[in-house]
């Protein structure tokens, strides 16, 4: 009696729990199509990738074909890894890496907050229009355009920026920009910066923009001079813009923009332009080294990977706020 | 022409704006033109001297016109500037050294965005030989159009500027509609699986296979060397699908239920309503795609191999690096042009269109990038 009871009240309850659970409608087919065309991108673009890391750990060179070398090349374990620990140029190519890195987390990354904050302390806002126009400009133009116009600037006999250093006796005789490796990583600071400081600086204006007026009179009301009102209420404004961004570079520690070190990339600046993209760029596509490129790829996500996890774990203890 | 003058009408900025502007784009050609006459000229471009006496007369006859233009347009600025002040005193701000300086060095560093492109033009109307010797920064000593001349006599040239605009443009637009239906797709709540596709969306971003690994992709999908292989592997990325869909999660949701009750369909009111209330994103992340169609050139280098498909920035890389387009050029034709002046005229060329696209995307950099700086 009691079970047949209860089967009857189990039976009873089906119905209704179907009712809740809505059939689904023609809206939501094309909801689910839409998401889905966006996952079968990636899963072309980004995750089919991922089997090919396998070649990392296969022999290089035993087939011209790729696809016949991930599936039936030997295998060849950490051999690929510990080829490129153990090449005489490793120590070069990572001091390049993260000494150029660092150094733009040192001089680029806070280079557009600078900008941003000294910019929305100008009093005409003529002139700040102007002076974003103007700056925005040269993120239009491509790295190659760059290079062209900075290989006719710092041409060692020709270039304007030889021809005044001399002239202001600042050198007595031109220096080869260009052509040194002891200025190649100041020359991607450099260029780096006359590129991005404006575009960099345009996420900060708008967040700076977007504090309330009132804020600053207010702090006036309390006898806040202009450093006050940055130290106080434009630099806490924009404190989780510049977290999310730092964490981000951070993350970046291993990158480096190619097109950007291509341009400038020389034979006689190659020991300090050398950096992993480049190198991989290199061994994977014209020398056809895929197996090795491969593997300096992977340790470089995982790399990223660990950096993005820390970096985060680090900002959300110290600010109490992280990406994710 | 009172109407012109009046400036309690309401058009009177607009009409100001563009007299003002033809006045000083009369003016600066006649500066040119007049320049052009009195400068040396280089032998290969004499016969051009002609034509360019008789555009001179053209314009310095113009000249006094846009000059009184200009003049006339002042005077009323300054007549209105007087009339405002006297309805509402601006309170006096008080300048410190500070301002002075701030200011100061903003002028510096535009200077220091504009200076590169002067140096370029120059560069590019000067004779080969001449700017061999050095010197050239703001005008050209020897002018000639041969460096013009000879770059829009390649063919190779016209080739990469028709793929990169196509790229360009099937790119964008393609690009755009993707990222942003499927970002619809992803700011809808009722989106079964959310979560995962979320994720599946968000692991992409921080781990990828690398460059040999996307290679290999390329070849097997047979996209390799192919005009296709610039269009559909940048259909879709996954940072301006979330800065679109945060945009499209700001709408209403009144309004979708609205549109919903009256029986639109999910496709209808992503196309007829969300994607015209979005313009703002919209044209923000258009703007990122096209400069980065347009500046790309590494794609060229990794996944094709023929001539036809080269870009235009892939072919001022060849012209810039290894001079391919003086070469194989009669002894006599080198004293009027070189590598390096022939390769400025090539950028500036290149230039030309981000120039006259420029004014136009500028007033969408603020109000997009706001969306997508925070929330990205």
């Amino acid at each position: 009696m009691k079970k047949q009871f209860v089967a009857q009240q189990a039976g009873a309850r089906l119905p209704d729990q179907r009712k809740t659970r809505k059939p689904w409608t023609r809206n939501d087919w094309i909801l689910l199509i839409m998401a889905l065309l966006g996952l079968a991108f990636l899963a072309v673009f980004a995750y089919a990738p991922l089997y090919g890391l396998l070649l990392a750990f296969k022999v290089d060179g035993e087939y011209i074909n790729i696809q016949h070398a991930i599936q039936y090349g030997t295998w060849a374990g950490w051999d690929q890894f510990k080829d490129f620990l153990t090449d005489p140029d490793f120590a070069d190519i990572m001091f390049n890496t993260l000494g150029l890195n660092l150094l733009q987390l040192l001089i680029n990354f806070p280079a557009p907050i600078i900008f941003a904050v000294l910019m929305s302390e100008l009093l005409s806002d003529k002139f700040k229009k102007m002076v974003q126009t103007v700056t925005f400009f040269p993120h239009f133009l491509s790295w190659v355009i760059f290079g062209g116009i900075f290989l006719s600037l710092l041409d060692y006999d020709t270039g304007f920026v030889n021809t005044i250093l001399v002239k202001l006796g600042l050198v007595s005789e031109p220096v080869d920009i260009l052509g040194g490796e002891g200025y190649f990583w100041g020359l991607i600071i450099c260029t780096s910066l006359l590129k991005g400081l404006g575009w960099g600086s345009i996420i900060y204006v708008a967040a700076i923009s977007g504090v309330p007026k009132e804020q600053y009179e207010a702090a006036i009301l309390d006898g806040a001079n202009r450093w006050h009102k940055i130290r106080y209420v434009t630099l806490p404004a924009i404190a989780p813009t510049i977290t999310l961004f730092f964490i981000l570079s951070i993350s970046g520690l291993l990158n480096n923009g190619v097109d950007h070190l291509w341009v400038f990339q020389n034979a006689n600046n190659i020991a300090r332009s050398e950096v992993l993209d480049t190198f991989i760029y290199k061994f994977g596509i014209p020398y056809q080294r895929y197996g090795y490129a491969t593997a300096i790829g992977l340790m470089k996500s995982v790399v990223s990977v660990i950096l993005l996890v820390t970096g985060n774990a680090v900002c959300k203890k110290i600010s109490g706020k992280g990406i994710y | 022409m009172k109407k012109l003058l009046d400036y309690h009408s309401e058009h009177f900025s607009l009409i100001r704006k563009i007299a003002c502007w033809l006045s000083v784009i009369v003016l600066a050609l006649t500066a040119f033109f007049v320049y052009v006459s009195q400068v040396e000229i280089d032998n290969a471009t004499e016969q051009i001297y002609t034509t360019v006496a008789q555009l001179r007369l053209i314009f310095t006859c113009l000249a006094p016109v846009a000059l009184l233009v200009i003049v006339t347009y002042a005077v009323l600025f300054f007549k209105e500037r007087k009339e405002k002040r006297q309805l509402g005193r601006r309170k006096k701000t008080h300048i410190h050294l500070f301002d002075v300086l701030n200011t100061g060095w903003m002028a510096v560093f535009c200077v220091m965005c504009i200076f590169p492109i002067i140096y370029v033009i120059a560069g590019s109307f000067s004779q080969g030989a001449d700017y061999a010797k050095g010197g050239i920064y703001l005008l050209p000593r020897v002018f000639t159009f041969e460096n013009y001349k000879l770059v829009l006599s390649d063919s190779a040239f016209y080739r990469s500027y028709l793929v990169t605009i196509a790229r360009t443009v099937i790119g964008t637009v393609t690009g755009l509609v993707f990222t942003s239906a499927v970002a619809y797709a992803m700011s809808r709540n009722n989106l079964k699986g959310k979560k995962f596709f979320y994720w599946a969306n968000i692991v992409t971003m921080f781990f990828g296979g690398g460059l040999v690994p996307y290679f290999l992709i390329i070849q097997a999908t047979g996209l390799y060397d192919t005009f296709w292989v610039y269009i559909i592997p940048s259909l879709y990325s996954v940072y301006n699908m979330i800065v679109i869909s945060s945009f499209f999660r700001g709408i209403s949701s009144e309004l979708h239920e609205a549109a919903e009750i009256d029986g639109a369909g999910e496709l209808y009111i992503w196309w007829k309503i969300y994607m015209p209330l979005s313009k703002p994103v919209l044209a923000t992340v258009a703007l990122w795609l096209a400069v980065g169609h347009w500046n790309s050139y590494f794609d060229t280098m990794l996944y094709t191999s023929s001539e036809e498909l080269q870009t235009l920035q892939h072919f001022l890389l060849k012209a810039i690096s290894t001079s391919t387009m003086t070469e194989g050029l009669p002894e006599t034709m080198m004293q009027s042009v070189s590598a390096m002046t022939v390769s400025l005229a090539a950028i500036i060329l290149s230039i030309i269109p981000v120039l006259f696209a420029f004014p136009f995307v500028r007033k969408n950099f603020q109000s997009g990038i706001m969306i997508g700086s925070l929330k990205g």
